[in-house]
């Protein structure tokens, strides 16, 4: 074969590259264009938007890792954002107050717990507080930790496959086929807690803070709060309180949202209080995901249920 | 052609009285087309309106109020509904709603509280900034932005509901985060604010110091273990800022805020049908088709334009009339000036020829200047109905 000839193969065969390589991006570009954009108001939201959605959404979750998501006031930018999302998912229970005071369209909000609203917990105490840099806040109104409750988060699951599915009918299969999975390791979850909860029914708990209500109605927890903060060092009349509190009924187990700082930490051994860390995955974690955080909780609890009372 | 000559000599002689015909013959001529035009064009411009909006859902009373006050922003207010109503539609499963509070008044324009689906709903398009994304921000109609002269990063102030209610609620001042384009609809002279500032400026929500850590006692009326009340001394921020924005909060359920209307876009015919079936016998809310309401408007005015078209017939029947006594009158006047031009060899047709000439004259300037009205009329049709009919 002549060199002449092998130069016109070599041209052809790049040229072939091209229109290849051309059809690749155009194909790319057409699934990224039909892709869902999809933002979420917290974590847990957004992760189960992920499993359903798989390659079919774009999921945003836009709060800075070092704020409380629930508590957040999100920039203009942000908010616009959230404005041009296919879908925005709301907890609803009133979690995320900042939904009140920006504009949002309406006929993008899911809100995912609006099955629950007859069975929403009022919190009737409210101390106000500050944790991260966000500004002071209390919990009074209704409680909305409701993923917690396992059953409840894979309701949750199913309004925003629902409200994939309205948006695009024909991945509707693919969408219930993701949710049923999704709900099935949620039921484990479920399952899980409840032989946990009935292996010591009414073993007495604390929380550090007034977020585990849902858990606790669910599973039959008898579980009292305070609200102390990881990373703050409680005051003297904290310390008081807890006392009297623990004088009224003994508590060997605090559940704590993050990892609590040390001289915290000896405080409650002191008081023959050991710290289990559950952490509510509000916001994403830095390693793993939903799951992974769930089944770690479930672990460090299983600590305090199988310990002889 | 000598007799069109003698008669333009005639009439730019004799100027006042041509002019005074002209104007006669113009204004009769005018008068009737201009009023057709612009009926016309508002017919249009209230049909087009009422036919892209399918239906409205308000509280039971006047049909023409809830119509006038949603789709056109009419000073009227009708009676209130609330915030169960858009529950009602979303439950329904057969259309979304869009929720309309149009209450308030910013420098003459109407405020108009909704959501961001309005404008994707009616269609409008910005032509500067944003749409508003934070409480306190507005978007403006292209011809307020011109009217009082703001753009975007300017402020606009609500107007106070009362004058006379000191103790009412306090004017907001709003930020103008977007500017419409120019849409030739009531959309161009209004105010559009999230559906909550518009709660704001109501005085449902507000923003204040925070009284559990403000150092003025003064402010604090009792302070109970779990709550705190201020007295009227309490300020209220007038301005929603990135700095006060988090104080701002709403009282009461959220269920009981007002509406005005209720924008409801069924999912087709037969939703519309099967909707509008579920509110025929109730008491709360009416359901309405505000192109059916129009129609009745429309058959209203049509009878009244009858009587002014009649009116009009008669003056110009008056006019005619005017005119050849005028022209009567001319003749007897120019008695001996027509008698010199029959002398000096001219037949009696060459005299009829010269009246004929200068009618001729007077009747195509007057044409003329209507058709130029007319058509200033006809371009400038749109601005005109918005600002002298449908305003």
């Amino acid at each position: 074969m002549s060199v002449e000839c092998h130069g016109r193969l070599f041209r052809i065969s790049v040229i072939q590259w091209i229109v290849w390589g051309l059809l690749l991006c155009g194909c790319m570009s057409a699934v990224a264009a039909d892709r869902l954009v999809v933002y979420s108001v917290n974590y847990p939201l957004a992760y189960f938007a992920e499993r359903i959605g798989g390659g079919h959404v774009e999921v945003h979750f836009p709060a800075p890792a070092a704020v409380d998501p629930a508590f957040w006031m999100p920039d203009a930018d942000t908010v616009a954002g959230y404005q041009g999302a296919d879908l925005i998912l709301l907890n609803g229970a009133g979690y995320a107050k900042w939904i009140e005071r920006v504009s949002l369209p309406r006929r993008k909000l899911v809100d995912t717990s609006r099955g629950l609203a007859g069975s929403y917990i009022t919190v009737t105490e409210g101390v106000t507080h500050q944790h991260g840099p966000d500004g002071d806040h209390a919990h009074a109104g209704t409680a909305f930790t409701t993923w917690l409750d396992f059953n409840q988060a894979a309701q949750q699951a199913g309004e925003i496959a629902a409200a994939l599915s309205r948006q695009r009918p024909e991945r509707a299969a693919a969408f219930n086929e993701n949710l049923q999975r999704l709900q099935e390791e949620l039921l484990q979850l479920d399952s899980r807690m409840q032989a946990l909860a009935a292996a010591q029914p009414g073993l007495p708990l604390l929380a550090s803070h007034p977020v585990y209500q849902y858990m606790a109605r669910r599973y039959g927890l008898q579980l009292r709060s305070v609200t102390w903060e990881p990373e703050v060092q409680p005051d003297d009349s904290s310390w008081r309180e807890l006392q009297s509190m623990l004088v009224r009924q003994a508590s060997h187990w605090m559940l704590w949202e993050g990892n609590p700082r040390m001289e915290t930490r000896k405080g409650l051994e002191r008081l023959g209080v050991q710290t289990v860390l559950f952490r509510p995955a509000m916001n994403r974690p830095a390693t793993g995901d939903f799951m992974t955080v769930m089944r770690a909780n479930i672990e460090a609890l299983t600590v305090a249920f199988d310990a002889p009372d | 052609m000598d007799s069109l000559y003698v008669a333009w000599r005639y009439v730019t002689w004799n100027r006042g009285k041509t002019l005074v015909l002209i104007a006669s013959i113009t204004l009769v001529a005018f008068l009737p087309l201009a009023l057709q035009t612009l009926l016309n064009e508002s017919e249009r411009q209230l049909r087009t309106r009422a036919l892209d909006t399918p239906l409205l859902l308000g509280a039971a009373g006047s049909a023409l109020d809830l119509v006038m006050s949603s789709l056109y922003f009419d000073d009227e207010v009708p009676a209130r509904i609330d915030m169960r109503a858009p529950a009602v539609i979303d439950e329904s499963g057969l259309a979304y709603p869009l929720p309309l509070y149009v209450r308030f008044m910013a420098r003459g324009a109407p405020i108009v509280g909704t959501t961001l689906d309005y404008f994707d709903f009616r269609g409008l398009q910005l032509a500067q900034g944003r749409l508003f994304g934070l409480l306190g921000e507005a978007v403006i109609g292209a011809e307020v932005s011109m009217r009082l002269g703001i753009g975007v990063g300017d402020s606009l102030v609500s107007s106070p509901d009362n004058l006379f209610d000191i103790a009412g609620v306090y004017p907001l001042k709003m930020t103008v985060a977007g500017v419409l384009a120019d849409s030739h609809s009531p959309d161009d002279r209004a105010v559009f604010v999230d559906v909550k500032t518009a709660w704001v400026i109501e005085g449902l929500g507000h923003g204040h110091q925070d009284l559990a850590r403000t150092a003025d006692s003064s402010v604090i009326l009792r302070q109970d273990a779990g709550t705190v009340t201020a007295n009227a001394r309490l300020v209220q921020y007038t301005e929603i800022t990135p700095e006060n924005i988090d104080s701002f909060h709403f009282h009461g359920s959220a269920a009981d805020y007002p509406l005005t209307a209720l924008l409801v876009v069924p999912d087709d015919d037969k939703a519309a049908a099967r909707l509008r079936g579920r509110f025929i016998d109730d008491s709360r809310y009416q359901l309405v088709r505000p192109n059916t309401v129009i129609d009745g408007l429309m058959e209203s005015i049509f009878r009244i334009k009858q009587v002014i078209d009649a009116v009009i017939v008669i003056v110009a029947i008056a006019t005619l009339l005017t005119i050849v006594l005028v022209f009567a009158l001319s003749l007897r006047i120019r008695r001996e000036e027509l008698e010199t031009i029959f002398r000096i060899g001219c037949s009696r047709m060459t005299t009829v020829r010269l009246l004929a000439a200068e009618i001729l004259i007077i009747v195509t300037v007057s044409a003329v200047l209507c058709a130029g009205l007319l058509w200033l009329i006809h371009i400038n049709s749109a601005a005109l109905v918005q600002g002298l009919i449908l305003r």
